[in-house]
């Protein structure tokens, strides 16, 4: 969680806070209060951690549809973009794919697994084209870290490994388990900064899979995009991906990522939810 | 500016909240007391919302009515020169740039080493700029209207030429069987490309820039697509080009990504599906 998340959760949850505590000596009306100091509280962090699934159930409530541009509009449900031309709906929706093994950032000390798994991306990716008969994109956008603080970085979390291990093996009673995941955990940071050593630079990456259905009506249209959304799920499940349809307000940016990129650090703050 | 509106708002939303609090405690009335009690938290939770919805707060406000305008302008401009597009954002100008990978390799003709190393060129590839950027891999539909035109054409020339024959030289056996071959070969083809759809591969990069106005962004994201075409087409031995008007399209708009004469075939097979 970052610092302004912190920030904005320790002002909002004030007003909550200081009803919870002062409503006790209101006598029976107090429980009330307490109440609904209790639910606002569960919706603050509900807005945090899974706004998700608040954000679409309100504009579905209110029947709120979100016009992102002269041709494009994002339906009450949240979850496709619709754009409407010569009387044909075309409707994208998006999954998130964020492939965990990408090589610099998998947890591996052993450089030659990796070479398995890159030697059978191009066949796992060929098959998953000969199974998909529509439309969709594979996304990748990156963003080169600075070199330089991430190896001091990385530097430094070796050295405060290394000391943890050192003080823990000079304990009166070493535990065997704290020992093994110490020299596991230096063991990858070491891998990571021999990586770097051998020219591969760190990146920040965001994955993801779009695709467009068409349809004469809205429902029809989004209706070939679920089932399209579907298949992607299932086909992509051969790499070590984690998918998710996007929904609510992410929607809103991955549309935009189509024509713009922005700076680095606003993408990343976009996205730290979906992490 | 974006993060001085939302602090703004948060502040407002949140100092209602306390206010509001505030009267819920001094309250005697206990119908006045639950209803401070509950503007307040109402308050408290749409100011922690400002965090991630101000964006969508201030033209709900303005146009006050269901239905949410972020904008009605165009999503972007081709620019002049038709080699990046124009994004009036509400922060500035932008351009962005497309570059086009012509990768036609399969792994299947390819040994294991040959699977690595591409593999590992193309990891290298992505740390080719430090700029952010975008790879992308698009399965598109092909339009296959301008093929399917030709064979109507010589279908049309082929059923012409038979009408001649049958009602100049009806005797002409042999000539009279060829025309009816032909046009029967003419028929299965419109048959089999309409039948199935054809899907082609692209990859491309796409790249971004701020400018003062829409000359100086295009430029520099052109500048910027430039190298990048360069480094790209050193590492994966390609000519890596950057893309052009109706090409530029097709990577970015859904219309042209399927093509409208596939796109009533898709329609029309529907239909007869659901029918069935």
């Amino acid at each position: 969680m970052d610092e302004q998340t912190v920030m904005y959760l320790g002002v909002s949850a004030i007003t909550p806070f200081v009803l919870l505590v002062s409503a006790s000596s209101l006598g029976p009306l107090g429980i009330i209060i307490d109440v609904f100091a209790l639910i606002a509280v569960a919706l603050i962090l509900m807005l945090n951690y899974a706004d998700f699934l608040i954000f679409p159930a309100v504009t579905k409530l209110l029947g709120i549809k979100i016009q992102l541009s002269k041709e494009h509009y994002c339906l009450k449900e949240q979850n496709a973009i619709l754009k409407y031309t010569g009387g044909i709906y075309y409707a994208t929706g998006y999954l998130t794919a964020n492939i965990y093994n990408y090589v610099f950032n998998a947890e591996s000390s052993n450089p030659n697994s990796d070479d398995d798994q890159i030697s059978l991306a191009p066949e796992k990716w060929e098959r998953i084209l000969m199974n998909v008969d529509f439309p969709f994109k594979f996304n990748v956008i990156t963003d080169a870290k600075d070199v330089q603080k991430y190896r001091e970085d990385l530097e430094g979390e070796r050295g405060f490994l290394e000391f943890q291990l050192s003080r823990e093996s000079n304990s009166s009673n070493p535990n065997q388990m704290t020992l093994t995941e110490l020299e596991r955990k230096i063991n990858v940071t070491q891998a990571k900064i021999d990586k770097m050593s051998s020219g591969e630079l760190p990146l920040n990456t965001i994955m993801y899979i779009e695709t467009t259905a068409v349809g004469i009506s809205e429902k029809d249209a989004v209706d070939s995009l679920t089932n399209q959304l579907n298949r992607l799920e299932t086909v992509f499940h051969t790499f070590d991906v984690n998918i998710l349809r996007v929904v609510g307000r992410e929607i809103h940016t991955l549309y935009k990522l189509n024509y713009l990129l922005y700076e680095p650090q606003l993408i990343e703050k976009l996205f730290n939810h979906q992490k | 500016m974006a993060i001085k509106t939302n602090i703004l708002i948060f502040t407002i939303f949140i100092s209602i909240s306390v206010l509001f609090a505030v009267g819920t405690l001094v309250s005697t009335n206990p119908a006045l007391t639950i209803l401070f009690s509950i503007i307040a938290l109402f308050f408290s939770v749409l100011g922690f919302s400002t965090r991630f919805y101000t964006y969508l707060y201030i033209p709900l406000f303005r146009s006050r009515k269901r239905n949410i305008v972020l904008s009605n302008q165009e999503a972007f401009l081709l620019s002049p020169s038709g080699n990046t597009i124009i994004i009036n954002d509400s922060v500035g100008t932008y351009a962005t740039a497309f570059v086009k990978i012509p990768l036609y390799r399969s792994s299947t003709e390819m040994t294991e080493s040959e699977k690595l190393d591409l593999g590992r060129t193309f990891s290298r590839v992505l740390t080719l700029t430090k700029e952010t950027t975008k790879f992308s891999s698009e399965m598109y539909v092909v339009n296959k209207d301008e093929y399917i035109n030709k064979v109507r054409a010589k279908l049309q020339n082929s059923s012409e030429k038979l009408r001649e024959m049958q009602s100049s030289e009806p005797s002409n056996s042999e000539k009279l069987n060829r025309l009816k071959g032909e046009l029967t070969m003419w028929e299965n083809l419109i048959s089999n490309i309409s039948s199935s759809r054809s899907e082609s591969l692209v990859t491309y990069n796409m790249v971004s820039a701020f400018g003062q106005n829409e000359e100086e962004a295009s430029s520099i994201a052109y500048q910027k697509a430039e190298e990048i075409a360069a480094g790209i087409s050193a590492a994966l031995g390609v000519t890596a080009y950057i893309a052009e008007g109706e090409e530029l399209l097709s990577l970015i708009e859904p219309n042209y990504m399927i093509p409208v004469e596939t796109v009533n075939e898709i329609i029309r097979q529907k239909s007869i599906k659901e029918g069935i």
